[in-house]
């Protein structure tokens, strides 16, 4: 039992469970995109191994694991071997701060916001890399943009969840959500800003996870592949999860700070449901607007954020600080 | 005048609005890339994301479709053309045989016409299809909206599909046209099937209206890009679409009737703008177009034969010593003519030289002229505008 | 280049059954090349068309197995635990081919349509991928030409091991009616090993979807885990060894090229003679417009206008006249064509032009001009922008030179083609190296 309370232990355990939970998570996750975006398009999606096809991200791991793996003429080894690694890694270590209820995280960081912003953040290095080192000039170009778009992006993600920072007054998202609990959603409460700083949020998630309308660093029909051209197997299949775990973990923290987390209208169900059916349910609305719309051209991409994300961001976090200093007293 | 003073290699290409220490990356776009719409390379030469010139190839998939045809028989060549542009067969398979019964002043019956009028503007509504799907994924990805635009294509377009079928038994290489006529009647009430497809068409191009050219992704994705000038579009020889897209009200089927187009008159769309936006307009239009001269085709189509009996068992009858010929049909992606010199072959049984005058050839000698100063993702918009079919450009 | 060794390639298939009585069998259903060239024509096409189906659907290829395989498979009681681990992963490997489209021509069209909703080829979980670094499954859906044969080489070279080849329709597979043409291959098993065969012009999205499960049964049959490294494969063998034998190929019995060619050009065979349905002079038209026959015959001294043809302009009058036209109106271009006339005193070219007036009542100016061998044209790129390719095309194909032109380069063909195909004299199926 004492290993148990021991914080390191229980860290690792929890880490582990983590894992397995997410990266499972993820792999239905893929096929639940999978079929939404089938059943949008008339067609039935994946049917023939298991019921429904459910086995299919399964095969999908089993294929990859088992295919050569290149190092094309020229790329940079080191990097080009690194870059997949750290992307899967930071994108699951994101995945470690997130309260799945109030008992259940691996680990209540103080500053737990900061952290999943900071990884975030940190994730277009190793985009970066793979883009520099796999001496191509589609993955060059992709990597370009993957780094302008999301150091872009990156600014109205943090000052929008620093709207709820704001709100609540701590940095926890276990506390985040308590506040919430005591004093009302913040997507509804204060009335009018939390909920454009909600859309704000999901608008930068959706360009820093690399979604439709704002996937121009993968762009299939311009850069082949983007980052990932190169890149075969399993390295690929890293690239590929880390997407999903970094859309997956983006709309658990939206829901996190924005939607009350494991709050629920009843209380006799766990708040696990509750934090598991808001994430499944933002999850699903990020592939229902990647399969509905277009893409859009990377400079109308940063004038969007520059011109329109950034200043209301700015806005809305001043609203907030008056809000805060003046009338939530 | 702009076209004629500049030869696209010079002023056009914008190399002196670039830095002069800038590094130059040259990009090969193709020839196999996931939307040059084929095998179809262009060099790019960029500015970071910046094309400051652009060197298009051809030829990747060039067949000898001419020479085979200088072998083959007037009535053999029918099913190689076919070929040629893959998306609207019917199409190619009517410029040739027009070219052929002009030569040898063939008569078709009124009732064959009304056919080849019906089967050439479903074809265009076919064709089109295949176009806004193949333009929404280069816009879209395959990963995104886009493949959304393209399944619902492709799902309408099988419906078109499968009435050709049930009239020739191809799903899409027909050979159904021959000299003189057409070798297969419509099936018994498949007039019906047609007007219940084209009901249920009409509906469903809205719907792909507004994921495409009502969207305001869309909008600012297309609108300015890829201008083309009046004077550019007719000086590169441009048609169909593209160039009443640029403001030249022009038309073959309206001002050159064939078929049965002086009984079942045309209403030409021309849009002024002449950037990708109009070009999609034009064409979606033209769906809506088609629909109405299908149906009114239909109501209109008149008993009788299809085609000279004799004509049709008798192919290797077709003889031509002498004499050169050009006739044009405007098909979905515009001018679509067939020259030909008469005899070739064994005395006179063949073409001697037969040239396919393929409208999108035109289309993609504008690419340097228009690509310049796009980014890499215009690029891509620009090519899917232009409706490219390689079979067609390469032969 | 020996003929036995064509014989020998399809008969990999027998070497698993070695010493089971069935050996003789196989190997007498594929008789050298030779003896095939003594049936009918008829005939030879089919099994042309099946042959190298027969040949390279080969599941007993030599396969590279690492030793830790053998190892664990002799650890007693491991072996099922592997065996099954193999069940697993080749069952993985089956179930999720990423396909890449070395989509070409028509068949492209309907490889796109077997991805789309009616038939969804998503259901097997195959997806299409753009780069060849992830795909699994190379689908070659159309036409591959000289040109472009090298390019799907190394694309086959890029993708990674195990990797597997679907060629998609006649062009694919044998060339189809392009077969014995100059530019085209005879073939994508002349470059790469095709691994499932799927006939048809175009075949139609069920019969890919077929062609792809066939794949999967077939992969379901080699053990999983281990590839087979290119270099071994047997059929590597055809690519500077065509299995399927050329028009124009030294080794072919003539007797066949000359039957071929004979029912070629034969006009008749079996159709009964009726009255010939001719066209002559008098047949076409006049093509030209009153108000162009008067400006060529009073400004550009044309005496002639055939009944059957555009008029003939002298050279000296060529650019002028094109100016004028465009003066007038004449602004859309429409289309240059050379033509070769070889005669006993030489040879000359004839460059046929047409230009539009366009809108409503649209008037077509057409003139041709005479060339003598070796005679350049002014070009008309100048003029009319559209004149540029079209010039570049007829350049390309029937040699002749248009002075003036700013970017005079082949078009269609590579750069370092011999000869101009489209010239009365050049065989329709010319040589052309390594390809045939
Ligand atoms: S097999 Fe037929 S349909 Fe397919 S590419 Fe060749 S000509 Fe086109």
């Amino acid at each position: 039992m004492d290993l148990i309370q021991h914080g390191f232990l229980r860290g690792i355990a929890y880490g582990l469970l983590i894992i397995t939970v997410v990266m499972t998570a993820t792999a239905w996750g893929m096929w639940l995109e999978r079929k939404i975006a089938a059943q949008m398009q008339n067609r039935m999606g994946p049917m023939f191994v298991g019921f429904h096809g459910l086995l299919q991200p399964v095969a999908d791991m089993l294929k990859l694991l088992q295919k050569e793996d290149i190092l094309p003429a020229g790329a940079d080894d080191w990097l080009f071997n690194l870059a997949p690694i750290l992307t899967a890694l930071f994108a699951i270590a994101t995945a470690a701060v997130v309260p799945w209820s109030a008992q259940i995280v691996a680990s209540d960081l103080d500053v737990g916001l900061l952290w999943v912003l900071a990884l975030g953040g940190i994730m277009v290095v190793p985009v970066w890399m793979a883009g520099w080192a796999s001496n191509n000039k589609f993955a060059l170009i992709g990597g370009m943009r993957a780094v302008a778009q999301s150091v872009s992006y990156g600014v109205p993600l943090v000052l929008t969840s620093m709207v709820a920072v704001v709100f609540t007054g701590t940095m926890s998202l276990s506390g985040i959500v308590q506040f919430q609990m005591a004093h009302g959603w913040l997507i509804y409460w204060p009335p009018g800003p939390g909920i454009i700083a909600f859309l704000l949020f999901y608008m930068a998630l959706l360009a820093e996870s690399n979604r439709i309308p704002f996937d121009i660093p993968e762009a299939e029909s311009e850069l082949v592949a983007g980052i990932s051209t190169e890149y075969t197997g399993m390295k690929f299949g890293m690239f590929y999860v880390a997407e999903y775990v970094h859309t997956m973990v983006g709309s658990a923290i939206a829901a996190l700070i924005f939607l009350g987390g494991w709050d629920g209208p009843f209380h006799w169900l766990p708040g696990l449901h509750w934090m598991v059916a808001k994430t499944v349910i933002l999850f699903v609305s990020v592939y229902w607007v990647r399969w509905t719309l277009l893409r859009f051209r990377s400079d109308q991409l940063m004038r969007l954020c520059w011109l329109y994300l950034v200043p209301m961001s700015l806005a809305l976090l001043v609203f907030a600080a008056v809000w805060v200093t003046y009338f939530a007293a | 005048m702009a076209t004629a003073a500049n030869s696209p290699t010079e002023s056009r290409y914008r190399l002196d609005q670039v830095d002069a220490d800038a590094d130059l990356m040259v990009l090969n776009f193709g020839p196999q890339h996931p939307s040059t719409h084929g095998v179809f390379r262009i060099k790019l030469i960029l500015d970071g994301e910046i094309v400051i010139r652009a060197i298009p190839y051809a030829g990747y998939l060039h067949r000898g479709v001419e020479k085979l045809l200088e072998k083959l028989t007037y009535a053999q060549g029918v099913p190689i053309v076919d070929k040629n542009d893959y998306v609207s067969p019917m199409s190619n398979e009517q410029a040739l045989v027009m070219a052929f019964e002009k030569l040898l002043k063939v008569e078709v019956p009124r009732r064959a016409r009304y056919l080849r009028l019906i089967f050439s503007e479903l074809q265009r509504i076919a064709s089109h299809l295949l176009w806004l799907g193949t333009f929404a994924l280069d816009m879209g990805g395959a990963l995104g909206g886009g493949s959304t635009v393209f399944m619902y294509c492709f799902r309408d377009r099988e419906g078109i599909l499968d009435l050709f079928e049930a009239v020739t038994g191809g799903r899409f290489h027909y050979n159904t046209h021959t000299i003189g006529g057409n070798r297969h009647d419509i099936p018994l009430g498949w007039d019906k099937r047609v007007l219940a497809y084209l009901d249920m068409l009409e509906p469903r191009i809205a719907e792909c209206e507004s994921m495409t050219t009502n969207n305001s992704i869309f909008v600012a994705r297309t609108q300015g890009i890829g201008l083309i000038d009046k004077d550019l579009a007719q000086g590169l020889g441009l048609s169909g679409p593209l160039l009443r897209a640029s403001g030249v009200d022009h038309d073959l089927r309206r001002d050159a009737p064939y078929h049965a187009y002086d009984e079942v008159p045309v209403r030409v769309m021309v849009e002024q703008a002449g950037d990708c936006q109009a070009r999609a307009l034009v064409r979606v239009r033209e769906m809506r177009e088609s629909i109405r001269l299908v149906r009114e085709a239909l109501a209109g189509l008149p008993e009788g034969g299809i085609n000279s009996g004799k004509i049709i068992k008798m192919p290797q009858q077709f003889k031509a010593q002498s004499g050169q010929v050009y006739a044009a049909i405007e098909t979905p992606r515009g001018e679509l003519g067939t020259f030909v010199i008469a005899g070739g072959g064994d005395k006179g049984t063949a073409p001697y030289r037969l040239k396919i005058r393929a409208p999108s050839l035109h289309a993609l000698s504008a690419l340097p002229w228009i690509l310049p100063g796009h980014t890499i993702s215009d690029v891509v918009v620009v090519l899917g505008s232009l409706d490219p079919i390689m079979g067609e450009v390469d032969r | 280049m020996a003929v036995d060794e064509q014989g020998s390639a399809p008969n990999a298939a027998g070497q698993v059954e070695a010493g089971t009585p069935e050996v003789p069998v196989i190997q007498a259903q594929s008789p050298p090349i030779a003896a095939k060239t003594a049936v009918p024509l008829a005939a030879t096409a089919l099994s042309a068309a099946i042959g190298p189906g027969h040949g390279s659907v080969d599941e007993s290829v030599q396969a590279f197995e690492h030793p830790i395989y053998k190892t664990l498979l002799n650890v007693p009681g491991l072996s099922v635990a592997v065996a099954s681990l193999d069940q697993l992963l080749t069952w993985g490997q089956k179930s999720a081919l990423f396909m890449f489209p070395m989509a070409t021509s028509c068949c492209g069209i309907e490889f796109m349509a077997t991805a789309a909703s009616r038939v969804d080829v998503d259901r097997m979980g195959a997806i299409v991928r753009g780069t060849p670094r992830q795909a699994d499954v190379m689908v070659i859906a159309g036409t591959i030409t000289v040109k472009m044969a090298p390019k799907v080489k190394r694309l086959w070279e890029q993708m990674p091991e195990p990797k597997w080849a679907v060629a998609m329709g006649s062009c694919a597979i044998s060339g189809d009616f392009y077969r014995d043409l100059y530019p085209t291959i005879p073939g994508i098993d002349t470059v790469l090993p095709v691994d499932v065969y799927v006939p048809g012009c175009p075949p139609d999205p069920q019969s890919l979807m077929h062609g792809l499960m066939r794949l999967q049964e077939k992969i379901g049959l080699k053990r999983a885990g281990q590839w087979v490294p290119t270099e071994v494969r047997p059929e590597t063998e055809k690519m500077t060894n065509p299995g399927v034998r050329r028009l124009i190929d030294p080794q072919r019995d003539p007797e066949v090229t000359a039957q071929q060619t004979r029912l070629a050009l034969a006009a008749t065979v079996d159709e009964p003679e009726g009255e010939l349905l001719e066209s002559g002079a008098e047949a076409v038209e006049q093509q030209l417009p009153q108000d162009l026959q008067t400006l060529l015959r009073e400004r550009f001294e044309v005496e002639v206008f055939p009944a059957d043809a555009a008029p003939i302009v002298a050279r000296k009058h060529h650019l002028h006249l094109a100016r004028t036209l465009k003066a007038m109106g004449y602004l859309n271009f429409v289309y240059v064509v050379a033509s070769h006339w070889p005669s006993k005193d030489g040879e000359t070219f004839e460059v046929a032009y047409a230009v539009r007036r366009t809108g409503p009542g649209t008037t077509l100016a057409q003139w041709r001009v005479q060339l003598a061998a070796d005679e350049p044209i002014e070009s008309l790129a100048e003029v009319w922008a559209g004149a540029d390719w079209q010039e570049r095309e007829q350049y390309d194909l029937v040699g002749v030179q248009f002075a003036g032109h700013p970017d005079l380069r082949r078009l269609m063909l590579s750069d370092d083609w011999q000869g101009h195909p489209l010239r009365r004299d050049y065989p329709a199926d010319k040589a052309c190296f390594p390809w045939r």
